[in-house]
């Protein structure tokens, strides 16, 4: 069991929603976050002023995924999420102890 | 001790306050009782007869007996005189319709004038709406709070003295006689004659201000001072003090604003240079660049100066940061709100609908809108690469502020030029303001309101073409620069007397909106701080000055589901 965290651009998430729930998917969180990378925001004018967007508008979606299906989910999410420019993301893949189904008390593979 | 001297403060205020109310309710009757005084017409009974009857280029229906015997043409006009007589003997009827026909002029344009004013009183809302996008989140309940008080104030200020100030001596000079011409109001307190400087009838809008045509009149007038009253938000938000607010708003309806309206639309001293100095029409605006807008912007800027700018709004190098605005559905909708309004402020400003100029003034005031907002736009995607909404906005507002003034005296294609040139002025002069004399104005109402405003004032002597306003200010009524039937002429027209007064006027303006308010609220800044605290400023105003934040659901605790 893994737990996979993608950093996507707001635009790309419908996209890549298609792909992974496609190839069997039981479950997904969406969080609407903010934050920058290596390039650190950017800048914009206003009446005549630069100024610094710091935190860019970002989607953080939250998967938990059985061990064989890891890299096919980590391949659609790239695949799906890419434009080749600054600022398409990344994907972070953590292990994970455990799981439970809150109704049904289920533990484990089971509960995903 | 400090509470009891509040309350003793308190406590005698109040009294002052029954005093006058007291004096004013006993002062009523007696103004009233004076039998040779013109009597006020509350019911709107005899407002409007055949004295009130006049054909479409302002000839009246009635002929008055010349009293002048060694004026050159007296035996011509008693001949007149004689023969109307003479008609008026024969055809009873005639004269009993005219009476009807003068009733029914003064109510169309009761009418018109009303209903521009409400329009104009819509404005408000355009204001509330753009201000309060300009700005950041956490200050958009103050804001919304500062329009509604200023409203709320500014009005009673205006109520108790403004009205009075302004046009308490209007029928000497300038009597509106599209409205029946309020004969009641016919005292200055300061000055007489054509040398008037402040009114002196229709304090509290009562006794002689208690008339029909009057009250018709307060209506239109006090929602242009409102607009003033308005402008400085823009400039002064996101760090005054409530307190010190109200007290802008009540020296602005009260004293600044009435005071230069009555040199200029209260027959006061400015519009009379015309007959006392010879020049021109004397000074000429028609509907509010400098009287409302010129004002506003300037008493801005000097409270903007005295209030300093916004805590990070200059870097510790010098340079300007941008506070971008938080809403821009408020600032396009509230701009447009003001478009519609100004339908209300520039041909209302006749006074009248029987006045047909009113379609011309319409189109013009539309035109340098869209003139101003184009130039704005485009000035700006030049100098940045990109156009930015809020300036386009901000040039939609100079164009309409500039044609103000000259819409009623000039071409469509002069109130195009005027609109491009506001469009440009106002472009620069936030860059101006911001860069250059660093004061931080936050939504540019300096530069829409002042900047632009003189440059309207200033406009009317270069392209006003003479079609309009032939005997305004009591100049030129049969012939003006040897012609008949001209009207108010600007330099482009040959009349270079015109454009002079008009500088002279509009920088009047400046001097007196800026001075008197930087010296009263230096002096106001000096015994108590207007600002609020550091603190304050950068938690953001809404909840340490009224208790509520403008946008609760960004509160992280949810009352509503802590209680369920």
């Amino acid at each position: 069991m893994k737990r996979i965290d993608a950093v996507i651009k707001p635009s790309k998430l419908d996209q890549v929603k298609a792909a992974i729930t496609a190839l069997g998917l039981t479950g997904l969180t969406v969080f609407e976050v903010k934050g920058f990378g290596r390039q650190k925001g950017h800048t914009e004018m206003y009446r005549g002023t630069e100024y610094t967007v710091d935190f860019l508008p970002k989607i953080l979606i939250s998967i938990v995924v059985a061990d064989d299906l890891v890299e096919p989910m980590i391949k659609a999410i790239s695949d799906n999420a890419r434009t080749g420019k600054i600022g398409d993301g990344k994907i972070f893949v953590t292990a994970l102890d455990d799981v439970i189904r809150i109704r049904t008390g289920e533990r484990g593979r089971d509960a995903i | 001790m400090v509470h009891v001297s509040v309350t003793r403060l308190r406590q005698s205020l109040l009294k002052v306050v029954v005093a006058i109310l007291f004096a004013q309710w006993l002062a009523g009757p007696v103004i009233i009782a004076c039998a040779d005084e013109p009597q006020p017409d509350p019911a709107g009974i005899s407002t409007g007869d055949k004295t009130s009857a006049y054909d479409a280029g302002g000839a009246s229906f009635m002929i008055s007996e010349p009293t002048d015997k060694s004026a050159p043409d007296y035996a011509k006009n008693k001949k007149a005189f004689d023969d109307f007589q003479a008609q008026v003997a024969k055809e009873p009827l005639a004269v009993k319709l005219a009476d009807d026909v003068g009733h029914l002029r003064v109510a169309t344009n009761f009418s018109w004038t009303l209903l521009t004013g409400y329009l104009v009183l819509f404005m408000q809302a355009g204001f509330a709406l753009l201000t309060c996008g300009l700005v950041r989140k956490k200050n958009a309940g103050h804001l919304m709070m500062l329009n509604f008080a200023a409203y709320v104030f500014a009005f009673l200020a205006y109520y108790v003295c403004g009205y009075a100030f302004q046009f308490g001596a209007v029928a000497i000079n300038a009597a509106p006689t599209n409205l029946g011409g309020i004969p009641t109001l016919d005292k200055f307190l300061i000055g007489s004659g054509s040398w008037g400087f402040l009114g002196g009838k229709g304090f509290f809008l009562s006794g002689p201000g208690y008339d029909a045509g009057s009250l018709c009149l307060t209506l239109f007038e006090v929602v242009f001072m409102e607009t003033a009253g308005y402008i400085i938000v823009g400039a002064i938000c996101e760090r005054i003090t409530f307190w010190a607010f109200l007290l802008c708003e009540i020296f602005v309806g009260a004293i600044l604003y009435p005071i230069f309206g009555c040199w200029v639309w209260g027959g006061g001293w400015l519009s009379q240079l015309g007959t006392t100095m010879g020049m021109g029409h004397g000074y000429v605006d028609f509907a509010g660049s400098s009287v409302v807008h010129a004002v506003g912007g300037f008493c801005a800027m000097a409270l903007a100066v005295i209030l300093g700018p916004r805590i990070g709004k200059y870097g510790p190098d010098g340079k300007p940061r941008a506070f971008p605005a938080h809403n821009l559905v408020f600032v396009v909708t509230g701009t447009f709100i003001l478009l519609f309004g100004w339908m209300g402020f520039n041909p209302g400003s006749t006074l009248g609908a029987t006045d047909l100029r009113i379609s011309v003034i319409a189109i013009n005031t539309n035109l340098a809108a869209v003139a101003g907002a184009a130039s704005a736009m485009f000035l700006w995607y030049y100098l940045f690469g990109k156009p930015d909404i809020t300036m386009a906005c901000n040039g939609m507002l100079a164009g309409l502020v500039a044609v103000t003034a000259p819409c009623a005296f000039v071409s469509p294609n002069s109130a195009v030029v005027i609109g491009l040139l506001a469009g440009i002025l106002v472009d620069v002069g936030v860059l101006f303001n911001e860069r250059v004399l660093k004061v931080d104005d936050p939504c540019g109402a300096i530069s829409v309101h002042g900047y632009c405003g003189w440059l309207g004032a200033v406009c009317v002597g270069i392209f006003a073409d003479g079609t309009y306003g032939a005997g305004w200010n009591g100049v030129g009524a049969a012939t003006y620069l040897g012609k008949t039937g001209l009207g108010v002429t600007g330099l482009m027209y040959g009349d270079t007397h015109q454009f002079v007064v008009q500088i002279i006027g509009a920088t009047l303006c400046v001097v007196w909106a800026f001075g008197l308010t930087y010296v009263v609220f230096s002096a106001v800044n000096a015994v108590r701080s207007m600002r609020v605290s550091k603190e304050v400023e950068l938690e953001g105003l809404d909840v340490p000055e009224f208790g509520l934040p403008a946008y609760p659901e960004d509160e992280l605790v949810d009352a509503g589901s802590v209680a369920a």
